[in-house]
Parts: C-alpha cells; sequence; structure tokens
C-alpha cells in the first residue's frame, strides 16, 4: 500500500492528515488518537499484539473516555485468560461478530480514536471501503442501520390537489420546474381516468376525498441499492449510514449528471443556471427560527456535517432529500419523522417515517392498509369535525348507563352510527400494540385514541352484545368480520413498489393501482400552473440557451 | 508503386518548410479553437443552461447530448488510431507502416479531444481533481465513469509511451537535420539513447501493441465505454452485450477515416506520393468497408431485437430509433459508403483518392450522428417512460456546436505543431521502403525469449 514511510496509514500522508484534523475537531485528544492509531497499524503488521496495544493505552483510555471498549478488549482478556489457561475466550474474539462489535465501540468512543485509530484499525484487516464509512462516506459498509426513512403513500386517497409539490418547493427554495416532488394524473388500457366534463372529478364518498383520477406520488423513493449512487464518480451521492437517506453532497458533485442518467425514477433536477433564491435568503424566505442557512441546509453527519438539504447550488445535482434537517432534529424535535410534503398532504395520503420500524406509519400503513386508511379517516384533523372521535373524558363526561345506541349517538353532535360501527371494528382488530416513544408514530397513537374512546363508550353502553353487533353491521362480532367491515369502508387496496424488477430496492411503498407498462401522464385534477408551478421545466431552460433552435429537436 | 525513392529528405519535409498554406490552416485552427474556448468562458460563467440539455423525466430535456456523444466519438477515434497502429507492428502489415505514426498521433488527439469534453460537459470542472482523484479508491469499484476515465488515462499513457519510443530512433537518427531550437525536447525524448537499445525498443513496441490489441475489445471501445450506457436499466436503447461489439466497430471506422483523411492530406502538402501510397488508401478503404460491414450487422441486431417482439420499452425505444431521419441519414451514408467500398473493390478503376476522402467524411458524419443520437435516444424513451413531457426536446445549442469546431480544430493543432517537431513518417517506414528490412523484420517477428 503506502511506499511512504511519513505516513503510518495505508492510504497515505494525505488521508492521515484528514483524520487528524477531525480528531482536532473533536472534544478528544488529539495527540492520544494519533498515537493509538500508530499503534493500531502496528498491531495489523503484527509488530505489537492487540493484547499489548490494549493494555498500552488501557490507562489513557479510561482517563479520555471513561471507558474503554476497543476491539482489542477481547484480546487483552483472551490474553489474560490464556494466561490462566484458557484459550476459549480467545477464540471467541475472532467469530463473527467480532465486526459488529468494533462498529459498537467506534460509535461509543465518539469521533477522536474511532475514525483515527479505528479507522487504521479497520482499514488494513476490511481494505478502504470499511475505514471510510466511519468518514460518514459512501455506503459500502456492513452496517446496517436500523432507522430507514421512507414513505407509503396512498394513491387513492390522492386528489391530485399538488399541495406537496407547492410545500417541497417552498421548504427547498426550489426554482420553477425542479419537483422533487412530482404528482401526476395518469391512464393506461386497464385504468380508465376521469371522463371529460364531469366536473373535476373530485368527489368525496364517506371515506376518501379522492378523485376519479389515476394518481402517482413521486418523490425520490430513496432506494437501498440506489443506481444513483453506484455510479457516481466522486461519492457525491451516497447513502447516509444512520437513515438510509440517500442525498447528493453540494460540495463534491461535479455535475456529470450520471446519477440523472442512472436513475430509473427520473427523480432528478439538475442546476442548470445560478439558483433564483440566494444561499443568504434560504432562511428568510422560509421564515424559519435560524440566523445562519448553515443551520438549516446543513445535515448532521457522524463526523460533522455535509451539505446536502435544501435546493442545490449552480452546476451540480439535486432531488428529493425527504427534509434530512428535519430528521436531524435541526427543526425542532416534532419535525423529527415528518417531511414538508407529509405534514402538508391534506388527505394524508403520505405516510413518512422508518420504515424499518414496524410500529411506524409507513409499516403500519403498508401492513395494515385499510386498517390504517381508517384510523387516518377517523382521527384526521384535515377535514371538518364530521367525523370527530369524541375523546374518552368527553364520553365520560357525556353518557350515562342508561344510554343505548341510539340515544348515545345522538349526544355526539359528530359521532353517527358508522363511525361507531368503524371506531368499534377498529377496536375489534386492533392488537392494541403501543406506539412506543419513537418520532411521529401517529397512526398507532390515533389507533389507541380510537381503542380508548371505544372502551370508555362501552363503560356506558355495552356494544359486544348480539343485538348492538348486528346494530353495527359486524357480522359475527368476531375480528374477521370486523376487519371485513373496516374494508367494507376504506376499500382494500392494493400495494406495489415502483420499478422493482430494475433491482433498486426503493424504499417507498404505494397503495392504490399499479402504472402498467403503457401507462401515459394525462390532466390531472389541479393544473401545474394554477399553484404556480412549472411543469415542463425545458420551456424555461430553452429561452436561456444561447442559439437555440425553437421546435427542433433531435 | 511511385519511381520515386523515398529518403529521409522526405520525412523531414514538414519539419523543414514554413509554407503560407501551413500558416493559413494554423490561422483557421487557432481561429476555431479559440472561438470554441471563448463560447466555454461564457458557458463557466452562466452555467449549463446555455446548453440545449435538461432533465429527462418531468423535465421534458435531455441530461446527456452532443458533449458526451462526440465524447465517446472522439474516444472511438483514439481508441481505433492506436488499435491500427498496434495491428500494424503485430501482423506486420508493412503495407501501412507509412501511416502507423499518424494513426498514433490521432489517438493522442483524439484522447485530447475527448478529455476536453469530460472537462466542458461538467457543472463543476474545478472540482474534478479534488473530487474525482480524493474517492477514487471508492468510486473504481462502482462507477462507469470512473473505470472511463481510468482506461482513458491508461490509454493516453500508453500511447504515449508506444509513440515516444518510437520516436527516439528517429531522432537520434535524424538530429542532424532538425531545427536546433527544439534542441531541449530532443534530449529529452533521447535521454540515456545508445543504439544497443533498439531490439529492445522494438521488443517493447511490439508488447505494447500486443497489450492495445488483446485489450481493445475487453477494456477500450469494446468493453468499459459502452458498459458506460449498456449496464444501465433505466434506459432501453443502450442496453444489450451487442453494445460492446458495436462500439468497437465505430470506433474503428472513425478511426480509419480520420487517419486517411489526415494521410491525405500530409501526402498532398508534401508531395508523399510515393510514400503514402495509392496503394495504403485502397488498403485503408477495404478495412473500412470491412469494419462497416460489422457494423451495419450489429445495428441490424440491436434493432431487429427490438421491433420483432418486445419488451416494450425496448421496443419503444427502437421503434424510436429507427423512425429518426437522422439515423435514417446516418445509416444511409454509412451502408453508401459501403457499397461504394464493395464497388470499387470489384472494379478497380472506381478507386480515387478524393472518392476515399469523401467516403471517409461521410462515415465520420455518420458514426458521429449516429454516437449523438445514441446518447439522446436513451433519455427519449426511458424504461420508465410515463411522463407526460417524456420523450422530451433536445437541440444542440450554438456553444455546442462550437465544440465539434474547437475540438477538430485541437486535433488539427495537434498535428501542425507535431510535424513541426518530430517526423510523422517513421524512419523505419522509409527504410522498408527502399528495401531495408533490418529493423522491421525485428518489429514484425519478434523473438519470444522469455
Amino acid at each position: 500500500m503506502s511506499t511512504d514511510d511519513e505516513s503510518f496509514h495505508p492510504l497515505g500522508d494525505e488521508w492521515e492528515d484528514e483524520l487528524e484534523t477531525m480528531l482536532d475537531d473533536t472534544e478528544y485528544d488529539s495527540d492520544l488518537g494519533m498515537e493509538m492509531a500508530q499503534d493500531a497499524m502496528r498491531v495489523t503488521k503484527g509488530e505489537l499484539s492487540e493484547a499489548e496495544f490494549h493494555e498500552k493505552h488501557h490507562e489513557a483510555v479510561m482517563e479520555e473516555f471513561g471507558e474503554d471498549e476497543r476491539p482489542t478488549k477481547e484480546a487483552y482478556e483472551a490474553a489474560q485468560e490464556e494466561a490462566k489457561g484458557t484459550a476459549s475466550r480467545m477464540l471467541g474474539a475472532f467469530d463473527g461478530d467480532g465486526e459488529e462489535t468494533r462498529r459498537e465501540t467506534m460509535k461509543k468512543m465518539g469521533v477522536g480514536a474511532a475514525a483515527v485509530g479505528m479507522g487504521a484499525f479497520s482499514s488494513t484487516r476490511d481494505g478502504p471501503m470499511e475505514s471510510l464509512s466511519a468518514e460518514g462516506g459512501h455506503s459500502e459498509t456492513t452496517e446496517h442501520s436500523d432507522t430507514q426513512w421512507g414513505m407509503t403513500i396512498d394513491l387513492e386517497r390522492c386528489d391530485g390537489c399538488l399541495t406537496c409539490m407547492s410545500a417541497c418547493t417552498q421548504e427547498n427554495d426550489l426554482d420553477a420546474g425542479v419537483n422533487w416532488m412530482y404528482v401526476m394524473a395518469w391512464e393506461d388500457e386497464l385504468h380508465e381516468g376521469h371522463e371529460e366534463g364531469t366536473d373535476t372529478g373530485v368527489y368525496s364518498s364517506d371515506f376518501n376525498m379522492g378523485s376519479d383520477f389515476n394518481m402517482l406520488v413521486r418523490p425520490c423513493q430513496h432506494c437501498t441499492d440506489a443506481p444513483c449512487e453506484k455510479v457516481c464518480p466522486t461519492t457525491a451521492r451516497h447513502t447516509r449510514d444512520k437513515d438510509g437517506l440517500v442525498l447528493t453532497d453540494y460540495d463534491v458533485c461535479i455535475g456529470c449528471r450520471y446519477c440523472q442518467v442512472a436513475c430509473p425514477y427520473g427523480v432528478n433536477y439538475f442546476q442548470w443556471d445560478e439558483p433564483h433564491t440566494d444561499y443568504e435568503d434560504i432562511p428568510k424566505a422560509q421564515d424559519r427560527d435560524v440566523d445562519s442557512p448553515d443551520e438549516i441546509t446543513h445535515a448532521q453527519y457522524e463526523h460533522g456535517e455535509r451539505w446536502v438539504d435544501s435546493r442545490a447550488p449552480r452546476g451540480v445535482m439535486s432531488k428529493c432529500t425527504m427534509c434530512p434537517s428535519m430528521q436531524d432534529g435541526q427543526q425542532g424535535e416534532e419535525k423529527v419523522g415528518t417531511s414538508a410534503c407529509e405534514s402538508a398532504c391534506p388527505p394524508n395520503a403520505i405516510q413518512f417515517g422508518n420504515v424499518k420500524d414496524e410500529k411506524s406509519d409507513p409499516s403500519q400503513h403498508r401492513e395494515h392498509p385499510s386498517k390504517s386508511r381508517a384510523v387516518i379517516r377517523l382521527s384526521d384533523e384535515h377535514t371538518d369535525a364530521s367525523k370527530g372521535v369524541p375523546s374518552p373524558e368527553t364520553i365520560d363526561e357525556t353518557l350515562s348507563s342508561d344510554d343505548d345506541i341510539e340515544s348515545a349517538l345522538e349526544k355526539f353532535e359528530n359521532l353517527d352510527q358508522e363511525t361507531l360501527s368503524i371506531m368499534k371494528a377498529i377496536e375489534l382488530v386492533s392488537d392494541r400494540t403501543e406506539p412506543g416513544d419513537e418520532e411521529n408514530n401517529s397512526i398507532l397513537r390515533k389507533e389507541q385514541e380510537i381503542v380508548a374512546s371505544v372502551d370508555a363508550f362501552e363503560q356506558y353502553v355495552d356494544l359486544e352484545t348480539d343485538e348492538a353487533i348486528t346494530q353495527l353491521q359486524l357480522g359475527d362480532g368476531s375480528e374477521r368480520q370486523a376487519r371485513f367491515r373496516i374494508q367494507q369502508y376504506t376499500g382494500k387496496p392494493n400495494s406495489f413498489k415502483l420499478l422493482e424488477d430494475v433491482g433498486t430496492h426503493p424504499n417507498v411503498t404505494y397503495l392504490g393501482e399499479q402504472p402498467g407498462p403503457e401507462a401515459e401522464q394525462v390532466e390531472g385534477p389541479t393544473k401545474y400552473e394554477d399553484i404556480g408551478l412549472v411543469d415542463k421545466r425545458q420551456d424555461l431552460l430553452d429561452e436561456e440557451t444561447v442559439g437555440g433552435v425553437d421546435g427542433v429537436s433531435l | 508503386m511511385s519511381t520515386k525513392e523515398p529518403s529521409e529528405a522526405d520525412i523531414l519535409r514538414p519539419i523543414n518548410t514554413l509554407t503560407k498554406k501551413y500558416f493559413l490552416v494554423y490561422g483557421i485552427a487557432a481561429i476555431g479553437l479559440l472561438a470554441f474556448i471563448v463560447a466555454w468562458g461564457y458557458q463557466l460563467q452562466k452555467g449549463l443552461v446555455v446548453t440545449g440539455l435538461g432533465d429527462w423525466g418531468s423535465g421534458g430535456g435531455s441530461t446527456w447530448g452532443l458533449y458526451i456523444g462526440a465524447f465517446i466519438w472522439w474516444v472511438g477515434v483514439a481508441h481505433g488510431g492506436i488499435i491500427l497502429s498496434a495491428a500494424v507492428r503485430l501482423l506486420g502489415m508493412d503495407r501501412y507502416m507509412p501511416i502507423a505514426r499518424i494513426a498514433e498521433m490521432t489517438t493522442i488527439g483524439g484522447l485530447s479531444a475527448a478529455g476536453f469534453y469530460i472537462i466542458v460537459h461538467m457543472g463543476r470542472p474545478d472540482r474534478m481533481v479534488t473530487s474525482i482523484i480524493g474517492h477514487y479508491h471508492i468510486t473504481v469499484n462502482n462507477s462507469p465513469l470512473v473505470w472511463d476515465v481510468t482506461v482513458i488515462t491508461a490509454y493516453f499513457v500508453l500511447s504515449a509511451t508506444y509513440l515516444g519510443l518510437t520516436l527516439r530512433y528517429d531522432i537520434n537518427r535524424l538530429r542532424d537535420d532538425l531545427p536546433d531550437m527544439f534542441e531541449p525536447i530532443y534530449k529529452i525524448m533521447t535521454i540515456g539513447y545508445t543504439k544497443r537499445e533498439d531490439e529492445v525498443i522494438q521488443r517493447m513496441v511490439w508488447w505494447l501493441a500486443a497489450a492495445v490489441i488483446i485489450m481493445a475489445p475487453l477494456l477500450l471501445h469494446g468493453g468499459v465505454i459502452p458498459w458506460l450506457f449498456s449496464l444501465l436499466p433505466a434506459m432501453p436503447a443502450w442496453s444489450g452485450g451487442i453494445q460492446g461489439p458495436m462500439f468497437l466497430s465505430i470506433a474503428l471506422m472513425s478511426a480509419i477515416s480520420g487517419v486517411t483523411i489526415i494521410s491525405y492530406g500530409f501526402r498532398r502538402a508534401y508531395d508523399w506520393d510515393h510514400i503514402i501510397t495509392d496503394d495504403i488508401f485502397r488498403g485503408l478503404l477495404l478495412w473500412l468497408g470491412f469494419f462497416t460491414l460489422l457494423f451495419l450487422w450489429f445495428q441490424l441486431q440491436a434493432v431487429f431485437n427490438g421491433i420483432f417482439l418486445g419488451p416494450l420499452d425496448k421496443a419503444h425505444a427502437a421503434e424510436a430509433k429507427i423512425a429518426h431521419p437522422l439515423y435514417r441519414i446516418a445509416i444511409g451514408l454509412i451502408f453508401g459508403s459501403l457499397v461504394y467500398i464493395f464497388a470499387q473493390g470489384i472494379r478497380p478503376s472506381l478507386f480515387s483518392k478524393k472518392r476515399a476522402l469523401v467516403v471517409s467524411c461521410a462515415v465520420l458524419m455518420g458514426t458521429l450522428t449516429e454516437k449523438v443520437l445514441f446518447v439522446v435516444e436513451g433519455f427519449m424513451d426511458p424504461h420508465f417512460n410515463i411522463y407526460a413531457n417524456t420523450p422530451g426536446s433536445y437541440f444542440p445549442s450554438a456553444i455546442e456546436w462550437l465544440s465539434l469546431v474547437g475540438t477538430t480544430a485541437l486535433v488539427v493543432l495537434l498535428f501542425l505543431n507535431l510535424s513541426k517537431l518530430v517526423p510523422v513518417v517513421e524512419l523505419h517506414a522509409i527504410e522498408h521502403l527502399r528495401g531495408e528490412h533490418e529493423h522491421s523484420e525485428e518489429a514484425t517477428e519478434p523473438e519470444v525469449e522469455a
């Protein structure tokens, strides 16, 4: 590897300097880190045993970090045990979990010695790819975070209002035509769309606010096997280790646009000229409570920050980011686990969250689409209160024990028999999973609220009697019949992932009809230009083309 | 064959003469290059918005266009050039020795033009070094674009070494007749030269040539360059293993045409009828015909695969391709050239150097058009073609067109400059033509001792 005697690191001097700078930025002792790093290299070369390495720095590490969980701990302990005549501990240190332990240790030790000491340590053991993951660089890593931001989008609840597109544009100060979030209506042979002359085609059924348009909502899919990242010649396009977001480092991108070429979804938008919002104006335009754009447009990494959020500067690529500054808590704790488009969506068609957590909104919506739809509908804060589920407190205040269903319903202005029926059905199918303290698990939380209200209701009115069950159209009152009742109410949508055959492993799941291979975009219920959006960006770009020929195309 | 005896004076003529025509050509080329550099400066100032490019998808544009099309075309010219020269050395095609160095210089020129295009194409060319080199150890594992840059760099080094080694022999022997003002350059180029190295150099060159021939289909225009496109499932117009042989055939066609044109120019300018003989042009034309035939065969395979029976995305791409007027013109030009080449093969009286020149120009136009179209086609008929604005529109802007002038001028200037510095025809070739075979035999039939 390195022929340079000056550098102890296999990736050479420059690398070493970079690491040292990183170390200096941390609160930990740089000298200790560098010294340990050198010794770690000696370990990899066999000049020093792991046990010796551990012993040599044990005291200093304890003093600096308060704990010493270095990967060499096992070797150290093994050596001690071996001295007692046991070799079994030694073998344990080499089993498969060793890798995980080392990574865990790196985390615990914080930035300092981890990046340098263990970086050097792991780079010869695992190759340079591994050590780079410590930098928060490319995603080629064996470490799997238990967070993966993603979405479940209910296309049948999407009414094509394009509010999400506007919200995204506003949140990120995007230029006209840069539609990170893109919503389109489509048709194909099997899916006739809206017929001409039937008004807007948007109808308001009891359940949804959908339309007879077939919709497709297309943010970036934040693929697990992102082709854009794979082809990037610079690592600017990368997957963030901690949460699986696929982002562009605006300070590294060279603007070759290969990511846009390789992405099968067409989610990338290049910044062909100077963005219309100056960098300095980003917070002002948003009326955000921050002093510097840096606070909001930079996202947190394992080691420092990178500029990956908001609109791109000139000459680099941009696309939907899934709002990393929100996920990092820079816009307040309440925004963690939400995105601008999700918060803005009037019918709550977009459910954003950690798709690896079964309690999260996207997981719940994906796994239990009908029930989730019902839960969302009954506790929809966007709509008028006609479907308002009364809180247990209100129920306690309102009902008395001599009420029956009719008299009870009469006492609540907003509660009708169908709502009560669905509430009871939800209660019947609910396995009462607690939402947990993870961010923004609103579907389970709302489900719990509905279940609590049903429980409160049943303090006064028995809903389990045959008569009540029949009245609420719940069949024989079984879980199966309750599920069927919910499906009657909300429908039972298909689910799919977009272009799964391409092998990208997208992290957006759709509920509703999948566009066929011959599907074509058609005009939707809301026109892009009506709410200040531009659909065909090329028209704007052509205005700046030098010596372009109008209407001629290759 | 000409009755004139080829001499050292012949190949030194470009170096030791200075004509009005030379200045005229030099001036025109310099203006062409300068014009593009100014235009590029404007592009740097304003951003890539000055091009006709745009975002494919909802945006209704084409992400890549003439810049990338011309880039792969120049790379093709370059790769074809070095393959040509390597074949001459490796397979003992002594007949083409007088143009071997022109082919090598074409490679250097083509690679320079291609390299220039990479920079021109970037949104942030200022980050080329920091972003690419700094992460090379990671990206080389994934990115076809990095593979591309790697092999192009490798071949630049290989070609320059190859050219540099063979020049040592000539410079040393012709030194007394070379202009003194370039003395430092000659000194550097012949540093440590002794006559004993000739044999060694011949062997090294033979091995370099062998490496070029072996690696051409694997790593060059038959491998890595087409992978830039053919590995992407998003664009059915590009996919398929046929792109490897296709690219290689285009490279060879373009290079043979390019070398024909340049050889024609030198022959005319310096009365080299007896060095770059009609025989060479006839031979080049036949080789051009052979590779043209291969190219048309590959095109047929690629298109027929799409139009016979789906899959739908491939079918759309293929249908759009064959329906495109420019595609028909490009293929027409190339097919017409093939017809002429075969006709003159059967009836030699149909041959003339002017016609060979016209055919070469036609093939170059055809391949360039095909390359640019090929790039754009990907964005017009992608796998995910639901967008109303796809297929979008793209027409190169004035600046993009000017880049063709600029890069061509760059290559012309390279030849004009090199021709004043070193002989563009090898001394070996002259010796061979005179019947002095002592070196060429070693070159073509090396003793493998290892």
